[in-house]
């Protein structure tokens, strides 16, 4: 009931037409294809889920696929969805991989709705407020190290993902504004599958090249798994004295911000099983006959701090944190 | 009585050994029969498309079994044929980014490519090491190497020719399938119909037996490390086309299927040996079933389960069959 209401707020507060509000709107008789690039994430699985689950509430019928978080898989599997007939396809994620595809489900005349990809053979995607997430990440870890000193970056998906480009590029943006900010050259790459392990590595391995005091903070330009490990690595070495900021905020990461003096400072909270239910909206929006704008953007919950950790892990309904 | 009873237990057998092939057949039936558009011509493209790169890859791997001996541990194997093919997209990606020619950026990576055949190679014949060690480090170290040159980043398709491994037709048929089968007919009569193929199999056979009769077994068993590093240059290009670009991580799907594929192809052959069409067979039939249950709309949480347990299944007949021959 609570994410119903958070659903129908958020189309009221996007100036949706009221008659297409909730209990109009329905999928009924449809098969909805809704392919996933890995469901192992909180991300990624909370956005299948809420997607699925809306179809299925609007009376649709799902096809769902799985990529396991290879996006060559998941490419594939659009393929399968177009062979199998579905009147519609919702995608969440993946990289260039997916565009042919996407091409080719055009052309078929089934309707793609993209999650955090936009394409031009998409009708809509549905997504957070990445400018917002960018811009709000670099002012809060600005703050966080005093407005001057060194940080490492992962950053393997700015070029590759336009989520990315936006989100790393616009933390870049406001760094302009510091010039005693310093982004440790050159970047580091994370892993896409097993990020929090890898990322533990690959800090490690930083942390020996950079001893004591001659580095202040380390960020993750897209998401927040690596910064799981980054965190643990942190721990390890003893050197929690290196802030840690990141985006995306589900429950294991606020989870670990939350805890008593966590290097873990901020975070942008997306909600990604209402960006997942409002692509799922959004179809049946389109066969209602619609026109939808190319991009919906979701809000996002920016998080400060221990007690912004809690505030936003209650806020989004993941439970308290003692 | 007993002779009677041996022959009960050999028609068990024989049972047992079709049980396999048998079930995937079954399964397959089911499919087809629930999944919508499931048993059209459309479908057998989309198959054996997304087949293409575990069948060049098992082609590798299945002249290196050969030679080797199928004792999966003890016996040939090559694991670091997926790295090999991530390095050559890797390398022509990063390459043609740059401005560099096709033809260029090909060469340079089928050098690389070659080298870790070499490596391979030199490795299990002169240093003796055990291979499944030694693939399985150079699968690590290639990937190693392909993450400093790419950075690990996604890169698009800079050379669209590539690009008709995925979207050409000739006669009617997609370019890459044509291509994909050409290359399996070389390798069926190479490996199994030339003298070359016919010593591979003696060596594998029994290495000893082989020797004395004469084979250079050491220079055969090299030979399919470089034949199985050059199906991992040609796998790159597809693995290119399908993903429309490189990107990064692809090599682990590949090496659990190209491993599946070779292996499930034992337990689909009369005499369990691993052959070249029993792999391609296996390559195809497990593209098959994963399309299948995608297209039944099997929930995603249950997938990796179902096919997982349809491998052991598949495998554990097949034991049981050579045990009671």
């Amino acid at each position: 009931m609570k994410t119903l209401f958070a659903a129908t707020s958020t189309i009221l507060a996007l100036g949706l037409s009221p008659a297409f509000a909730d209990n109009t709107l329905s999928l009924e008789g449809k098969t909805i294809g809704v392919a996933v690039v890995g469901t192992q994430h909180f991300w990624d699985r909370e956005a299948f889920n809420g997607a699925t689950s809306m179809v299925e509430e609007l009376g649709g019928t799902v096809v769902p696929v799985d990529g396991g978080r290879d996006n060559q898989v998941h490419a594939d599997n659009h393929d399968v969805l177009m062979n199998r007939g579905v009147d519609a396809v919702i995608s969440i994620l993946g990289d260039g991989s997916v565009e042919p595809k996407f091409e080719a489900l055009q052309a078929a005349n089934i309707p793609v709705f993209a999650v955090d990809h936009p394409s031009p053979y998409a009708v809509n995607n549905t997504t957070s407020d990445n400018y917002y997430m960018g811009t709000t990440i670099g002012r809060y870890m600005a703050d966080a190290i005093g407005g001057e000193g060194k940080v490492a970056v992962f950053n393997a998906f700015e070029n590759s993902l336009r989520i990315c480009g936006i989100r790393t590029g616009l933390w870049k943006y406001v760094l302009q504004d510091y010039p005693n900010i310093e982004i440790i050259q050159p970047e580091l790459a994370e892993e896409f599958a097993n990020a929090p392990e890898d990322a533990r590595r690959q800090t490690l391995d930083l942390l020996s090249q950079y001893p004591e005091g001659t580095i202040d903070a380390i960020h993750v330009g897209c998401w927040d798994q690596p910064a799981i490990g980054v965190v643990q690595a942190l721990e390890e070495a003893g050197r929690t004295d290196i802030v840690v900021t990141a985006l995306d905020g589900g429950p294991e990461t606020l989870e670990i911000m939350a805890e008593d003096d966590s290097p873990f400072v901020a975070n942008v909270a997306q909600q990604p099983r209402l960006i997942g239910q409002t692509a799922a909206e959004n179809v049946a929006r389109y066969f209602a006959g619609e026109t939808l704008l190319p991009q919906t953007y979701v809000d996002v919950i920016p998080v400060y701090g221990q007690d912004g950790a809690k505030a936003a892990y209650s806020k989004l309904g993941y439970g308290e944190i003692e | 009585m007993q002779v009677s009873a041996r022959h009960q237990k050999h028609r068990l057998a024989t049972l047992v050994g079709f049980l396999p092939l048998i079930i995937f057949l079954a399964l397959l039936l089911y499919v087809g029969l629930n999944a919508p558009n499931f048993m059209t011509v459309v479908n057998l493209k989309l198959v054996l498309a997304q087949s293409l790169p575990v069948v060049l890859s098992v082609i590798g791997l299945s002249a290196v079994v050969m030679a080797g001996g199928d004792d999966v541990v003890s016996g040939g194997i090559d694991l670091s044929t997926p790295a090999t093919a991530v390095l050559c997209a890797g390398i022509v990606s990063v390459m043609t980014t740059a401005g560099q020619p096709l033809l260029i950026a090909a060469g340079a990576s089928l050098i690389a490519c070659m080298l870790v055949g070499v490596v391979n190679a030199v490795l299990i014949t002169r240093l003796r090491m055990a291979p499944l060690l030694a693939t399985l480090a150079m699968f690590v170290a290639v990937v190693g190497i392909n993450n400093v040159i790419t950075a690990r980043k996604r890169l698009n398709l800079a050379a669209e020719s590539i690009a008709s491994l995925r979207q050409d037709f000739v006669f009617g048929i997609p370019l890459g399938i044509l291509l994909v089968a050409v290359l399996a007919l070389l390798a069926y009569h190479f490996l199994h119909r030339s003298k070359w193929g016919l010593n591979l199999q003696a060596a594998g056979g029994s290495r000893d037996a082989a020797e004395i009769s004469g084979i250079r077994v050491d220079r055969l068993v090299a030979q399919t490390y470089l034949l199985a590093a050059f199906m991992g240059f040609v796998t790159g290009f597809f693995m290119l086309a399908r993903a429309n670009g490189y990107s990064p991580g692809a090599q682990d799907n590949l090496m659990l299927e190209m491993v599946l594929a070779t292996f499930l192809g034992a337990a689909f052959s009369p005499r369990r040996i691993v052959t070249v069409w029993g792999a391609i067979l296996g390559a195809v039939l497990v593209a098959a079933i994963s399309i299948g249950l995608k297209t039944i709309g099997v929930n995603v949480f249950w997938t990796d389960l179902i096919k997982g347990a349809l491998i052991v299944i598949v495998v554990a007949l097949s034991a049981i069959s050579e045990r009671v021959q």
